[in-house]
């Protein structure tokens, strides 16, 4: 048996690496930049040439903080046309428009002498002073210069260049300064075009990064429970996710409760009495609950008895607004009053499939033939079903508990979100809209690891049950 | 214990009337199917449904089907297909028509609802109710089931709904069933020692994989993401080729092996164990959080229908591979399967041709609980707002308006009622089907 657990908790490292590697691939394919989203503002705009590089000071520090100045993966396999130190340009849209013109043109020299020049313009168009005579063209123009990063069409940079040009001509003090420069980063333009090597894009380029990696730095801080910083409110996520844990396994936990304890009497009863009319409404009750998706059952509750045009019997939304400092009796019934819709949602969809389990694995048993010899041999109706039966039909329940441990963290989710209460399905939908990465990892990865374990406590409890199922001797 | 059952059946019960009934395994199928009417009268619910998804443009629409329009004859929703496809364009007085209703018609067949579910219905704004006061020229163009906030008619809503209800179902089951076959199939039919590759040919084809995948995405990564943005349809014709590139190296690399098979340590066999190889990938997949993962995905990808039921689609296969595998174990040992090993088919012949098509049965039974389940995931995301484009009127989106407007109560009792049918129906049809495909059931 021990072996067999063993096996199993052996078997869990290659899933949960599959795992970690889909979340992974998920959070760097999302659009958006985490340092931006964290910093709260993007670098660039208009200000004085000591604030553009304050900004970019702290973007840099906080990218290293983050780890993101670090490859993404052990290796990487890109064509020739990039360069093995793309990820050492700190800002992803540069990246990713520099990705996208060495993919075209397929000269990474030239392209990279063109990114530098346009740094460079940059950088002397923040040094230029402001006054009366060059603040709206160097506005305008350092405006444009920052859409340069954005742009790989070759139309769209030309009438970029266009428009640069036409304000430089305008104005003869800025004129005077910039003109060596923006020569040259047309030239370097210009090459870019002359030297155009689309082939290269074919010729596959594999490269080893070693062990100092994004992916690499993540998981083994996962292993040593260091989950990150939560990028909104800057938070360690195990925090965030220990506040958001508490409420959802308050209604998860009561949900399981009452669902079991009031499915498996139901279940046992429905199929004792089959054929009956009591049975076949029941039966039909149950079937009807389980189909019921139960974000309309909310929306109906809510529209019908949460104010609106009908009847006003319950908050709908939140957990109330009674302070910390209230009393705790106080505090206590207000949150009971709230959670009474959302546990009804949560509740009646599990607890109809259960029913319907205890049902149908009561019914197998009923047809057996040492059911039929109970009866047989005198025993009265309340102990074969309660002691013959009863026992043996718990299977498929036990098969349901997989789904008890993920569903204690993800399964009221749509509820969470539907009556705005402050749990782990809420928390993990506005961290996926908004890309708060931390978050969604290490809320996919745990429940990924709940499932394992609930599949393996289920089978161990298979044993424990019924004695014909054995793990040691397998055929 | 079925063997046995079967096998008790004494020869005098069978009647005269039963055995001239088709005996043919579908025939018994169909008819122990019939004997659940609950589960008929759901299939038929179903056809109405697909009816209803196919004609929705002649059932809502703003413009009429048949309309004389100074003196000439129209059949403007035929006319905008053949428009949308590129054959025909509007005639001069019909183009950039802001309101249909308000041309000069001579007389004109209207659809049964003249709305689409686009359009806005500025007077009856605000979320007007069925029952409630409408401002209409006359009973034809009330709002039978209402309007949303922004004044558009539920009823039009509805019946284009049931079109992606329906296309989400089968476009993500049929990827679903794709994936589920091929894999269960694998993985059932070849087990753990049956499939046997030289060392030439496995080694080959690790490398026209690399090469597929860069050559086939990798370096067309650029042209597939532009084009999704383009249209799908343009999207679909690089994803072909794209497919085909892939066919191509896989071809050449199998080609390259078969000759490389005449050194001798090159052509020893090596087995592959498929069966644990596809085992453990469905466990993977069994353990991940499908709901939060579609919706990371969803979340930052376009949205699109389309990518929304491909997603449902590569992540629901499990069920049927499950099914087809544990089908495709016990087939395989049976002496038709022998025989035709015997006649020296090949191997992947057998399987596709001989031994998949007896164990369709139980995919039909996993297909129809998985529509359920895709339609249930669809609504889901669109009721919160995710993968979803916003302009496009969905079951999900038209219930999720309900939550803005709490005196809406028809927004809520409509869709979700639709939703909650469609879903049933489908599971009747699963549970009827299971018990038709159930030998015990057999009489």
């Amino acid at each position: 048996m021990l072996i067999y657990i063993l096996k199993r908790v052996f078997i869990f490292i290659p899933t949960l690496i599959a795992i970690s590697l889909l979340t992974f691939v998920i959070s760097i394919n999302a659009p958006g930049d985490p340092v931006d989203l964290m910093l709260n503002k993007s670098v660039g705009g208009d200000g004085q040439a000591s604030e553009k590089l304050a900004t970019e000071k702290s973007y840099e520090e906080l990218r290293h903080k983050l780890g993101f100045d670090k490859p993404l993966f052990y290796f990487s396999i890109t064509n020739a046309t990039q360069p093995d130190t793309l990820y050492k340009i700190p800002q992803k849209t540069h990246r990713e428009t520099l990705q996208r013109l060495s993919f075209t043109y397929g000269n990474w020299a030239d392209i990279s002498n063109y990114y530098h020049l346009i740094k460079k313009f940059e950088n002397q168009l923040y040094n230029i002073k402001r006054n009366e005579e060059t603040a709206i063209d160097l506005r305008k123009m350092k405006e444009l210069t920052n859409t340069l990063y954005n742009n790989y069409d070759e139309f769209k940079i030309n009438t970029i260049f266009n428009n640069l040009e036409f304000t430089l001509t305008q104005n003869k003090v800025l004129k005077y300064q910039l003109q060596g420069t923006f020569n040259a980063l047309k030239n370097s333009v210009l090459r870019i075009l002359e030297n155009k090597n689309p082939f290269n894009k074919y010729k596959p380029d594999i490269h080893w990064y070693g062990t100092d990696n994004q992916y690499h730095h993540w998981i083994s801080n996962f292993i040593q429970g260091d989950f990150g910083i939560s990028y909104q409110d800057k938070r360690p996520v195990s925090s965030v996710l220990w506040d958001a844990l508490k409420w959802t396994f308050i209604l998860s936990s009561l949900s399981i409760i009452i669902a079991y304890f009031v499915a498996i009497p139901l279940g046992v009863l429905s199929a004792v009495k089959k054929g009956t009319k009591t049975e076949k409404s029941i039966t039909t009750t149950l079937f009807v609950m389980y189909s019921l998706p139960n974000f309309w059952i909310a929306t109906m509750l809510i529209i019908f008895f949460c104010g609106g045009d009908f009847f006003d019997w319950f908050p709908a939304f939140g957990l109330g607004t009674l302070p910390e400092t209230a009393p705790f009796i106080e505090r206590f019934f207000e949150t009971a009053y709230h959670y009474i819709l959302p546990l009804i949602c949560v509740t009646y969809a599990s607890f109809a499939f259960i029913s319907r389990q205890m049902r149908g694995g009561m019914l197998n048993v009923i047809g057996q033939d040492y059911i039929r010899t109970a009866r047989a041999k005198g025993v009265d109706e309340k102990n074969v079903v309660w002691k013959h039966a009863f026992r043996n039909s718990l299977l498929p329940i036990i098969t349901l508990f997989a789904s008890v441990f993920p569903a204690a963290i993800s399964g009221s989710f749509i509820i969470e979100v539907i009556f705005s209460i402050p749990g782990m399905g809420k928390l993990t939908l506005e961290a996926i809209f908004a890309r708060n990465y931390p978050i969604v990892f290490t809320v996919l990865m745990f429940t990924s690891i709940l499932t394992l374990i609930g599949t393996l406590v289920s089978d161990i409890m298979y044993a424990a049950v019924d004695p014909r199922i054995s793990f040691s001797a397998k055929k | 214990m079925p063997e046995t059952e079967n096998r008790n059946i004494e020869p005098e019960k069978i009647n005269l009337a039963e055995m001239a009934k088709d005996q043919s395994y579908w025939a018994s199928v169909k008819r122990q199917f019939n004997k659940n009417k609950l589960a008929v009268y759901s299939l038929r619910i179903i056809f109405v449904l697909v009816f209803i998804a196919l004609f929705a443009d002649f059932l809502a629409n703003e413009k009429p089907i048949i309309a004389s329009y100074k003196k000439s004859i129209y059949f403007p929703v035929f006319k905008e297909y053949a428009v949308n496809m590129g054959i025909s364009e509007w005639p001069a007085e019909m183009q950039n028509i802001s309101s249909w209703r308000d041309l000069k018609f001579e007389w004109a067949v209207w659809p049964l609802v003249p709305y689409l579910p686009n359009n806005i219905d500025f007077i009856n704004a605000q979320s007007v109710g069925p029952f409630d006061e409408q401002e209409v020229p006359s009973k034809f163009w009330r709002h039978w089931l209402g309007t949303d906030e922004l004044g558009r008619d539920v009823f039009s809503g509805m019946i284009h709904g049931t079109r992606i209800a329906v296309m989400v179902g089968l476009i993500s089951m049929g990827i679903a069933s794709l994936i589920g076959i091929f894999l269960g199939a694998l993985a059932g039919y070849f087990g753990d020692e049956r499939l046997r590759l030289s060392i030439a040919s496995i080694l080959l084809n690790i490398v026209s994989l690399f090469f597929a995948l860069y050559y086939g995405f990798g370096s067309r990564s650029y042209i597939l993401a532009d084009a999704i943005g383009v249209s799908f349809g343009l999207f679909l014709k690089e994803l072909f080729i794209s497919f085909m590139v892939i066919a191509l190296i896989f071809a050449m690399g199998n080609l390259i092996s078969y000759a490389l098979k005449n050194v001798p340590f090159l052509n020893r066999k090596i087995k592959i164990p498929v069966d644990i190889m596809i085992s453990r990938l469905i466990e993977i997949m069994l353990s991940v959080p499908t709901l939060f993962l579609i919706i990371s995905i969803a979340a930052i990808s376009k949205p699109s229908i389309f990518t929304v039921m491909a997603i449902i689609g590569f992540t629901s296969w499990t069920g049927i591979a499950r099914f087809i595998r544990a089908e495709l174990l016990r087939i395989r040992s049976l002496e038709y399967i022998e025989a035709a090993n015997a006649l020296g088919f090949s191997e992947f012949r057998t399987m596709l041709k001989h031994a998949i098509p007896n164990a369709l049965s139980p995919v039909l039974v996993a297909v129809a609980f998985g529509i359920a389940a895709a339609i249930l995931i669809e609504a889901t995301l669109s009721f919160i707002g995710v993968g979803v484009p916003a302009e496009s009127i969905t079951w999900g989106s038209l219930l999720s308006a309900a939550r803005q407007s709490t005196s809406a109560w028809w927004l809520a009792i409509i869709p979700g009622f639709a939703i909650f049918i469609t879903v049933t129906i489908y599971n009747l049809v699963g549970e009827g089907l299971t018990d038709a495909l159930d030998p015990r059931q057999k009489k």
